[in-house]
């Protein structure tokens, strides 16, 4: 396939969640929703069931607002106001993390606003590395299979989940490199999302094969080096209004540190012999997000490295509005930067985003900065 | 917490519980002045971390959030917030860790001053915002942090895995803070401090129960300023013999049909959430005018600090307030309304705080049921006077007020 074709592939499958869900249920595949930011995915695909990611719309709130006051995420927001109307329905259960404050809530509003869609609570240790830790991961691991074989009657078996583990890690590497060479080569940040995007609502085997064959394609092209390169960081970097200012003003995004994209692909299960110990190990593994307890802050370091790594100009936060894990980080990145030589920009941004002028000032203005 | 509702009266009687309170609040910080002065290594803390255990180190420590609802309280929330936003913190970040990173900068403040800190004491029970802020004063501080990660439980039980993983982590605790301080843990001292802390609970309990009598022998504004010993030193002997202090006060003031609640108890009222600390007066006084007393407060349940054992430590911080799900906070609430002959819910949605506000709606919707009681809201912070409105609270404590008025008519 062509580039152009692949992408609008990708472009499509990004923008049309809902299609490839009911594209599973007419295959008879259960579906179970994975809320932001992270949750074992590799179990639930394991036991034959899609996962799929719900990270919200660009959209107006009305119904969640009866459960959430006006001061927590837009994404909370929106992904509780598709759960009440309905449009996950088909949807076997729902697994939710309690990794900051407004997640904790999610789920306790969830079993009575969506009453039809289980709500299956993941509970991370922040201390995860030490052994109590890892334990502890793997103990609430087998509550999520336990309340996955309720909801949907899959079976777990261990053998199931090395494979998935083996799958998830490929993906892994295929986004990684993806990651490398949209670095270099062309694409704008609105199709670079769209493959980031995509996978959230695509069996990862089948992610996997696509992008692999966008990369193929896009090694033959030659490179793209007259952009400004930037870092972005933030929970969400999809809308493509915002995203379009990037290229309208030449910015090239090099590297990212956006949770719903390469966040997701940092880390991978470690080869172990009981698979779901290795998945465990796998979260004690990760780091450099801001809802992982970070003493060091070791994630603002990296980001750092990151743009030096891929010769940026600076960072680029998108801060999406009323997310205090991520608006604590800002000041230790924004001085980060600036020791470092790097410019930086904090940009606030939410689901329900129609003004973008501001936006496109600041970012010109970036742009401009010597 | 802080500052006392009404200043300036006439000086109060040394032996009372009221006295004793306020005073074990001072002692906390300057304890902490003068083991900083000799040399030893204090620290700062949050305020559901498991106090057994610097108590029972023998380690000074202050509290943050304590800290800022007195900075709050005596009019410095502003000042200190805006601070922080000048740094880069988002005015949506909750106002005690702006106050806190404010103080860590600034290293004073009139209102409260406390020394710096050679050591962070951070546990997540209450938020997971707790993590950030203390993340951020450890590196920029360059000192140790002892993270206990104690999570939401979305189920009604503490299970044994939860529990095993906490008291994994107590123990960690424990040595590094050995390592860091060189003091050592001592069985028998923590048996002390168990004690000590279980009476001060039984005694907190006791006397917040009394709200049972009608009228109420307290104000219950009265909780709010000293739960703030319950928090940080409940497992000192001079918090105990306080406790107890409040508790014959209170059963004195039913007997000789007296209460702090120096006007006709009109109506009775549960208080969800925070104080409001920069609007204590105006928020008293609107209930106070229309003779509404707020008898009861989850703070009255949430310092059950009995047990037995160690274990036992471990579960009761699994189940303090902003760790508990949906059900479990409801029953409790539900229950703390059934024993006090609560006729009405005021709840603070408090712009601070994520997690008690985050599921605050659908629950007082149910307790209201459950009681048949109305539920009113107002905006308000308990530490950033910017996000509260006198007249909404007025109109909503009115509204409220009507209803409660319109039920008792009708029965
Ligand atoms: S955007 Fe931030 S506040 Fe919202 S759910 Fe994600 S991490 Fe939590
Ligand atoms: S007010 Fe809420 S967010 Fe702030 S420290 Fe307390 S529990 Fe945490």
């Amino acid at each position: 396939m062509a580039i152009d074709e692949l992408l609008a592939q990708f472009h499509e499958i990004a923008t049309s969640p809902r299609k490839q869900l009911d594209k599973y249920l007419a295959q008879g595949k259960k579906v179970v929703a994975c809320a932001p930011v992270y949750t074992p995915e590799e179990i639930i695909h394991s036991m034959g069931l899609v996962p799929m990611g719900v990270w919200g719309a660009e959209m107006e709130v009305n119904e969640a607002k009866k459960y959430y006051p006006a001061f927590i995420c837009s994404i909370m927001q929106v992904v509780l106001e598709l759960g009440v109307t309905g449009q996950y329905k088909g949807v076997s259960a729902i697994v939710i993390p309690s990794l900051c404050d407004s997640l904790k809530s999610l789920g306790q509003n969830w079993k009575y606003a969506v009453p039809d869609i289980p709500f299956i609570p993941m509970t991370y240790p922040q201390n995860r590395k030490p052994a109590y830790g890892v334990k502890y991961t793997k103990a609430m691991y087998e509550r999520v299979i336990s309340d996955l074989q309720t909801a949907t009657g899959a079976q777990f078996s261990g053998v199931a989940l090395a494979n998935s583990n083996r799958v998830y890690n490929e993906h892994n590497a295929v986004m990684r490199e993806f990651a490398e060479v949209a670095a270099d080569h062309a694409i704008t940040a609105a199709q670079r999302n769209d493959v980031f995007k995509s996978a959230w609502f695509m069996l990862k085997e089948e992610h996997t094969a696509l992008v692999k064959q966008l990369i193929e394609e896009m090694k033959k092209t030659p490179k793209d080096e007259s952009k400004v390169r930037v870092v972005v960081s933030g929970i969400l970097a999809d809308s493509p209004n915002l995203l379009q200012i990037f290229d309208k003003n030449g910015l090239k995004i090099v590297a990212d540190d956006v949770a719903q994209e390469s966040r997701q692909y940092r880390t991978d299960v470690p080869d172990m012999e009981n698979s779901l110990d290795a998945l465990a190990q796998k979260f004690a593994d990760m780091d450099n997000c801001t809802l992982l307890y970070d003493r060091d802050k070791k994630r603002v370091g990296y980001i750092v490295d990151q743009a030096k790594k891929h010769n940026a100009v600076g960072v680029i936060v998108l801060m999406t509005k009323f997310c205090d894990p991520e608006e604590f980080d800002y000041v230790p990145i924004k001085r980060a930067c600036e020791a470092a030589g790097l410019r930086h920009l904090n940009i606030e941004v939410d689901c329900q985003m129609v003004n973008y002028e501001q936006a496109g000032t600041m970012i010109q203005a970036f742009k401009e900065m010597a | 917490m802080g500052e006392e509702v009404k200043k300036k009266r006439r000086a109060p009687d040394p032996n009372s519980a009221k006295y004793k309170l306020g005073q074990i609040a001072a002692k906390a910080y300057s304890d902490c002045v003068e083991a900083k002065a000799r040399g030893e290594k204090i620290g700062w803390c949050a305020s559901n971390f498991p106090v057994e255990i610097p108590e029972t180190l023998g380690l000074h420590v202050c509290y943050p959030e304590n800290q800022a609802a007195a900075i709050a309280a005596r009019g410095g929330g502003e000042r200190m917030c805006s601070e922080s936003e000048g740094d880069g913190y988002s005015n949506d970040i909750c106002a005690y860790a702006r106050i806190s990173l404010a103080y860590m900068k600034l290293k004073k403040a009139p209102e409260q001053d406390m020394p710096q800190p050679d050591f962070v004491l951070c546990c997540n029970n209450i938020c997971n915002c707790m993590i950030k802020w203390y993340e951020n004063i450890a590196k920029e501080l360059d000192i140790p942090m002892i993270m206990i990660d104690i999570p939401f439980n979305p189920d009604y039980e503490v299970s044994d895995a939860e529990v095993e993983y906490i008291e994994a982590q107590f123990w960690d605790a424990i040595h590094q803070l050995e390592d860091i301080t060189g003091k050592k843990w001592s069985d028998e001292r923590f048996k002390e401090v168990k004690e000590i802390s279980g009476r001060s609970s039984r005694a907190w309990l006791k006397a917040t129960a009394c709200a049972k009598y009608v009228p109420s022998p307290f104000n219950g504004f009265d909780l709010l300023n000293h739960m703030a010993v319950m928090v940080t030193a409940r497992g000192k002997a001079e918090a105990a013999e306080a406790m107890e202090t409040l508790l014959k006060e209170y059963e004195e003031n039913h007997k000789t049909g007296k209460s702090t609640f120096r006007t006709d108890e009109k109506y009775r009222i549960m208080f969800e959430g925070i104080a409001c600390w920069p609007w204590l007066r105006a928020t008293s006084t609107g209930l106070k005018s229309r003779g509404i007393n707020m008898v009861t407060t989850i703070y009255a349940d949430a310092f059950g600090f009995i047990y037995d054992d160690f274990k036992g430590m471990c579960r009761a911080y699994a189940r303090v307030p902003n760790a508990m799900n949906l059900e479990l906070s409801r029953d409790k609430r539900i229950k703390l309304c059934k024993d006090n002959h609560v006729e009405g819910l005021l709840v603070h949605t408090n712009r601070s705080c994520k997690l008690w506000s985050g599921f605050m709606a659908e629950m007082s919707k149910q307790i209201g049921q459950a009681c048949g009681i109305p539920v009113v809201s107002f905006d308000g912070d308990q530490a950033d006077p910017r996000n509260f409105s006198e007249a909404q609270y007025d109109t909503r404590v009115q509204g409220l007020m009507e209803i409660m008025e319109a039920n008792k008519e009708g029965h």
